[in-house]
């Protein structure tokens, strides 16, 4: 537990240091909001509409992968990711704190691209806030859970930044599925499905368990 | 006749169809130094790595410390001090010891920290950040990481290289140090003359095998480069 | 270096000959059974692919469940014959996963008229085989192959765990369509049910046969690569892992 926050603490320490992940993460997905405007244009139909919060999650998958791929890449300098490894604690602790910072990060981002995707394309999140930022959490969880181990894994291939969205993509379908499912939901009818819920919260349930369970077999030599 | 407190039969590392460690024994007892010698590619840091937990063995049985365990407590009896610094230069010298101390438990963190950063004469440069050290100073600062938990076991892997005269003989007072403390310290050196001064036992090793020296050879400088040269070649 | 000799997991030439006779019996009167079961009413000629189709979907599933089932052992044991087993395991399972969604299409037009429907089965195939391009991809992205076979048993187990929770999404989007309902609720006419267990069986066994001859193959490569290594070292070249 010391370990989870400990580890915690040092990214989170780094990126207020420097800001770089939070910024970068932040404009990307604000950027993809907008493009995503001008690429799909609300306005044509109740049905197109129906699949406007979706855009939403095609901006967060992809920040997220942005944020997770960066978060593995300060711990190749001077090895310090062996360093992490050689505590004699559960490897498990070491991923939770870093899936932890990437989800704090992630869900700064959801915040700021949220108000973005409001304005832009006329959609009222405001009356639901609170539903969708329960939303927003369990599937930013389900991302930083399985994209923190594969982030690990995927910083020591050799095609680093296109291997991460490669594995991660595949396993995701549960978690952007229960998500815009959930949110468009919300946004269209006012009321929160239980079974994008539940489904939302076994996937995430699941992927923190393998996840934390893996990470001791990840950071071995 | 102290306990073994590193003990390996039939060690072996592969990686793919290169065997880096082929059917190592080896015995190291509490409080001794122990010096590992041997040209590159020989399988030095390989056998340090496994020493310390971060790599699992292909075969045979190896126990370092004082459980027969797993490799989790292996790791909290081994500090490990190698090429890389594992610091993190965006933090400061004394975050980095406070968080390696956390990662290892420490009671308390804060006051461990104090006295490793004054033990390694780094006080002055505590909050300034270890991206902007020198060589010597993260090696300093990486020593002190690799000690914050006060291990039984130390491994250094070839610590004197790239070191002016005088931190090289600094490095060699603190190995010393922790020779008196009663530590067991397996040194990784190309060092020879320093193997032979530092060290109570010596281990060569040769394309991934160890080759056995006579044993006074390892007190005496000239003659473990001889056997050196005559086992390389 | 002096080299290791991989412990010796291939098939004797004994078993692989039984493994392709036993292949060759079963092709023929799996073969047999297919040309000469009663054809669909409804559905004509083109509904005798499902023999195809099914027992290939089984094939692939397993194929998958072994790469896992591999990777545990793997990491549990150490041995890299598990390894070879799920690397091979993968490989031929990825190929019955492609046969399914060919025949699947093919199938489906004929019958309803079009190509892709985003029906329950077929899209959680879809994703089983983006699954198991992942997994191939990352085996031959990574460097070394203890830390690829690491990274791919850690990725074997999380698709594999990932199956059900995709069924679970794939029914809530109303994925249940169309698929045609289960073989055993009596839905097979006449004269159906034995070309269907004949092809279940030539399936198993034309995977066996596949894998066996896949684990060879990976069994020589790695053989190979001990004779480039051994060369290289006699060159007196130096080891290209670590010092």
């Amino acid at each position: 537990m010391n370990v989870f926050l400990a580890v915690l603490w040092k990214d989170l320490l780094t990126e207020w240091r420097s800001r770089d992940r939070l910024v970068a993460m932040g404009l990307f997905a604000v950027l993809v909001v907008i493009v995503l405007y001008f690429a799909a244009p609300p306005g044509i139909g109740s049905e197109a509409r129906a699949h406007v919060p979706g855009l939403l999650w095609v901006a967060y998958v992809f920040a997220s992968v942005l944020g997770l791929n960066r978060a593995f890449a300060l711990e190749l300098e001077n090895e310090a990711l062996s360093g992490l490894a050689l505590t004699p604690a559960d490897r498990g602790w070491i991923f939770l704190g870093k899936a932890a910072a990437s989800l704090l990060l992630l869900l700064i981002v959801q915040a700021a691209a949220a108000v973005v995707f409001a304005l832009t394309f006329d959609v009222a999140i405001a009356p639901v806030a609170l539903p969708f930022a329960a939303v927003a959490f369990l599937g930013a969880l389900g991302l930083c859970s399985v994209g923190t181990l594969f982030a690990a894994i995927a910083v020591r291939t050799t095609f680093r930044e296109v291997m991460l969205p490669l594995l991660l993509l595949p396993l995701m379908v549960p978690v952007i599925l229960g998500s815009v499912r959930a949110t468009n939901a919300l946004l269209l009818d006012g009321a929160l499905p239980g079974s994008a819920l539940r489904l939302l919260l076994v996937t995430d349930a699941v992927f923190l368990i393998v996840s934390f369970i893996s990470f001791e077999y990840v950071l071995d030599d | 006749m102290s306990e073994a407190l590193i003990v390996a039969r039939g060690l072996e590392k592969r990686f793919g169809p290169v065997q880096a460690l082929r059917a190592l024994d080896l015995e190291v007892r509490a409080g001794s130094t122990l010096a590992v010698i041997g040209p590159n590619g020989a399988g030095k840091s390989t056998l340090l790595r496994l020493l310390s937990g971060l790599t699992r063995p292909s075969g045979g049985v190896l126990r370092v410390g004082r459980n027969r365990g797993d490799r989790r407590s292996r790791r909290g009896q081994v500090g490990l001090i190698a090429h890389a610094t594992f610091l993190y230069p965006a933090l400061t010298a004394r975050e980095n010891l406070i968080l390696a101390a956390r990662l290892y438990g420490v009671a308390n963190p804060s006051e461990r920290t104090n006295a490793l950063l004054e033990e390694q004469e780094l006080t002055g440069v505590a909050e300034r950040r270890a991206g902007g050290f020198s060589r010597g100073m993260a090696q300093r600062l990486s020593i002190a990481r690799g000690l914050v938990h006060d291990p039984e076991i130390v491994l250094l892997d070839e610590p004197f290289s790239g070191l002016d005269p005088r931190a090289a003989s600094r490095l060699a007072e603190r190995v010393g140090a922790l020779r008196t403390a009663r530590r067991t310290v397996v040194l990784v050196t190309h060092d020879l003359a320093r193997a032979a001064e530092l060290a109570d036992e010596t281990l060569l090793l040769v394309r991934g095998e160890s080759v056995a020296l006579p044993s006074q050879a390892g007190r005496d400088a000239a003659a473990l480069e001889r056997h050196y040269r005559e086992a390389v070649e | 270096m002096p080299l290791a000799s991989p412990p010796d997991d291939r098939a004797t030439p004994t078993l692989q000959r039984a493994s392709a006779l036993a292949l060759g019996v079963c092709a023929i009167t799996y073969g047999f059974l297919v040309v000469t079961a009663p054809v669909d009413s409804v559905q004509g000629v083109i509904q005798k692919i499902l023999y195809l189709h099914v027992p290939c979907a089984m094939a692939a599933y397993l194929g998958f469940l072994l790469t896992a089932i591999g990777g545990g052992l793997y990491l549990w044991k150490g041995d890299e014959r598990f390894d070879r087993f799920a690397a091979s395991a993968a490989e031929v399972g990825v190929f019955f996963c492609a046969l399914v969604l060919l025949t699947g299409p093919i199938w489906g037009k004929s019958t309803w008229g079009d190509w892709w429907s985003w029906d329950l089965r077929l899209t959680l195939t879809l994703l089983l085989f983006l699954v198991y391009l992942s997994y191939l991809l990352l085996r031959s992205f990574t460097e070394g192959s203890e830390r690829t076979a690491r990274f791919a048993a850690v990725y074997g187990i999380a698709g594999v765990a990932v199956i059900p929770l995709n069924y679970l999404a794939i029914d809530l989007a109303g994925g249940r369509s169309i698929h045609p309902e289960n073989l055993g609720g009596g839905s097979l006419g006449a004269g159906m049910m034995l070309p269907f267990a004949a092809g279940i069986v030539t399936a198993i066994v034309a995977f066996s046969h596949l894998l066996l001859g896949r684990i060879d193959i990976a069994k020589l490569r790695a053989q190979l690569a001990q004779r480039e290594a051994e060369q290289d070292l006699g060159r007196g070249g130096s080891s290209p892992w670590h010092t």
